[in-house]
């Protein structure tokens, strides 16, 4: 989570390249390129001090104000943490990696994304994911949380090492703006300049707040683990405030005092603990520890087709079986149950808060449709101009929710306002959506969408009821389907884990 | 109960099945019922380690009716979730269940699934009943000197031999189930044949 804005991670920029990009030349003999396997980043990557660091470094950024706005304007973070972990792993992976052909796509890709990513905060200050200062603080962050990380687990990196890791850093901003220019060519400059904007510019954001102390004490479980809730909210319970204390306490000094955030006695020591715990944890076996591996499992959803799938299949029947016995075993509370309804129809109000408010904020207004745009162009991987007619699709289903549901006028739609008015749903404008979305979908043009294009979207192979004899779906079927699961009368779709999965 | 069970797995029986609430036993009074169903998820969450521990797979014919408790509804589904890997004695608690309800339910998956009538039989028309993997049930034991069947898996007990002891249901313990075993072993079963064993043959 890294981002000033919403799915991926990181400040993009424009197509211009290598204005003055630093070179391996830069720092002496060392002639490893800068991407790839070889690179500081690389080692990092399945570092599990790097899960506190980053969090550290997502807190630094929130706190930047204009990251914070777009975070809290457009970020489904909170909802949907584990889908956006997933996605920001990925991009940092195309970033870093060896093939620049991958790198340039994806730079491509994320300043498409940040460019859709402007307004004004509560305070009426314009921010604007696409502001090269604001992206240059987005790599400050990650580059100072990394090399801080080391040091507070007692393990400091050797001043090459941060030179190499700061170079890699640079050119990452390189690859994405063109330019690196935002951050100082060394790294002597960079801790002033680090030190200005943490004195100057940082502030004590909502978006920062939410994070500290609402995103781990909310933290939904991860689709595998969603058999298990008992479980997993009582594991929270613990976890969730140690994580905020933890990384409070980690914050530079300065930051802390002028945020006002608490100083908790004993945290100083509990946050080197935990960041000398989690440096323990490389002696762990090869592969205990891959965090590519580890966040693929967790964004699993059950019952998909992943090649792994018999092995984590098999493991959710023991999870389902261990959450049937925890709750077995739970005590009765004492109050009488309330009637629940079960197994009644999906409510409208249900359907608003698990698929339409992807925010999470209450309301459905722009951000919660282009999140669920972006969702599907980063699974499809789009590209021009088919990302451009997808977005444009739901903007104009966007505008006719809006003009058929926003009763009040506020230019946003509440969940009553949505109960309401629910019959209304299936406009033209959303059934534009389906047509555009099947297109996208189709991949190779055949007017088909077959079983590997399927998976592509849903990440899972065709339901058993397959309608078309040939095993692929036909436009008509698939613009039914899709409209009958977006008016919300139908429960168990495959758009239900592409849109609800956390 | 937890004791007649412990008995039956006991003496080998790899079936067993409770009539623990028919579907006529909601014309009770309501408080009555309300009682029966907080009684029955206590029983069912007291027991459920237990019954997992000694490899009894669990499960429960019936409980479709929406005036059930979500939250006893979802004790049951834990509990043959738990144990439905389990390969000792499986053990049938009907709830909810009427025998003439299974077979409706039967005819009609037989007639969804568009299945010729000449081609209907015994055995096929078992197989669309609830858990059809169930055997013919072999003894039926009711308790509280009652002689009726109550509409209890009529499909079922065909050939079932009957036992009516007195004893009142919270009452029946081991010792009388292993009476009953006793004396359904001293039975003759023909099933509608001739004796195998001639008038003054001995028996085996």
């Amino acid at each position: 989570m890294t981002d000033t804005g919403s799915n991926e991670p990181g400040p993009t920029g424009g197509g211009e390249h290598h204005d003055r990009e630093p070179g391996p030349s830069a720092y002496g003999t060392d002639t490893t390129p800068l991407f790839g396997p070889g690179s500081r980043f690389n080692a990092f990557f399945n570092d599990p001090r790097w899960a506190l660091a980053i969090i550290r470094a997502t807190v630094l950024e929130a706190a930047h104000p204009q990251v914070g706005a777009a975070l809290i304007d457009n970020s489904t973070f909170v909802t949907h943490p584990w889908r956006r972990l997933r996605n920001t792993l990925v991009s940092l992976q195309r970033m870093f990696g060896a093939d620049d052909g991958v790198r340039q796509r994806e730079a491509a890709r994320l300043n498409r994304l940040h460019a859709r990513l402007s307004g004004t905060d509560a305070r009426d200050r314009p921010y604007d994911a696409m502001d090269p200062e604001v992206r240059a603080w987005v790599v400050a962050t990650i580059f100072e949380s990394s090399v801080t990380m080391c040091r507070l687990s007692g393990q400091p990196l050797e001043q090459t090492a941060i030179e190499r890791l700061y170079a890699e850093f640079r050119a990452y901003l390189a690859a994405l703006d063109g330019d690196a220019g935002h951050l100082p060519p060394t790294v002597q400059e960079f801790w002033t300049y680090y030190e200005r904007v943490v004195e100057e510019r940082l502030e004590n954001t909502e978006a920062m707040r939410v994070i500290l102390y609402k995103l781990f004490d909310h933290l939904p479980a991860p689709p595998l683990l969603q058999g298990l809730p008992t479980m997993w909210a009582a594991g929270r319970a613990i976890a969730g405030p140690l994580i905020g204390v933890i990384t409070v306490a980690s914050l530079p000094e300065p930051f802390r005092r002028r945020a006002g955030l608490p100083e908790v006695p004993g945290a100083q020591t509990l946050m080197q603990s935990a960041y000398l715990a989690a440096g323990l944890a490389r002696f762990l076996p090869d592969g205990w520890i891959q965090t590519e591996g580890l966040t693929k499992l967790l964004t699993l959803s059950p019952g998909g087709d992943d090649p792994r799938a018999r092995t984590v299949d098999a493991l959710r029947e023991r999870m389902k079986r261990a959450g049937a016995l925890v709750r077995l075993l739970t005590p009765i509370p004492p109050e009488p149950e309330p009637d629940g309804a079960t197994g009644a129809p999906r409510g409208a109000e249900e359907f608003f808060s698990a698929v339409l408010d992807q925010t999470g904020d209450g309301y459905v207004d722009w951000p919660d449709l282009a999140a669920m745009a972006r969702e599907i162009a980063g699974r499809l991987d789009l590209d021009e101009p088919e990302e451009t007619r997808l977005y444009d699709a739901f903007a104009d289903w966007w505008r006719e929710l809006q003009t058929a549901l926003d009763t009040d006028g506020d230019g946003r739609v509440s969940a009553p306002e949505y109960a309401a008015g629910v019959p209304s749903l299936a406009g033209p404008a959303l059934i534009r959506v389906a047509e555009v979305l099947f297109d996208v979908t189709d991949a190779d043009g055949d007017q088909r969408v077959d079983a590997h294009e399927y998976r592509t979207l849903f990440r899972r192979g065709f339901r058993r009821n397959v309608p078309g004899a040939d095993g692929t779906y036909s436009r008509g079927v698939f613009v039914r389907e899709f409209l009958s699961f977006m008016s919300g009368r139908e429960r168990s779709t495959p758009y239900d884990p592409l849109f609800t999965d956390a | 109960m937890i004791d007649v069970i412990e008995a039956a797995r006991r003496a080998g029986v790899r079936w067993l099945s409770l009539y623990a609430f028919s579907t006529e036993n909601w014309q009770r009074p309501g408080a009555e019922v309300d009682f029966l169903m907080r009684l029955v998820r206590r029983v069912v969450r007291k027991h459920a380690p237990l019954l997992h521990a000694r490899g009894i797979r669990c499960r429960f014919l019936g409980v479709t009716d929406p005036r059930i408790p979500p939250a006893l509804t979802r004790d049951f589904a834990d509990l043959m979730t738990l144990t439905e890997e389990n390969r000792g004695m499986t053990l049938t608690v009907a709830f909810d269940h009427g025998g003439r309800g299974d077979i409706v339910t039967a005819a009609r998956s037989l007639i969804r699934s568009g299945v010729p009538a000449e081609a209907v039989d015994e055995r096929s028309f078992a197989a669309h009943l609830p858990f059809p993997d169930t055997p013919d049930v072999d003894l039926v034991i009711r308790t509280s000197g009652e002689q009726r069947i109550s509409n209890f898996m009529l499909w079922q007990v065909a050939y079932a031999e009957w036992i009516f002891p007195p004893v009142l249901w919270p009452d029946f313990r081991a010792p009388h189930f292993l009476a009953c075993l006793h004396a359904y072993q001293q039975r003759d079963r023909r099933f509608g044949g001739v004796t195998p064993n001639s008038n003054g043959a001995e028996r085996p």
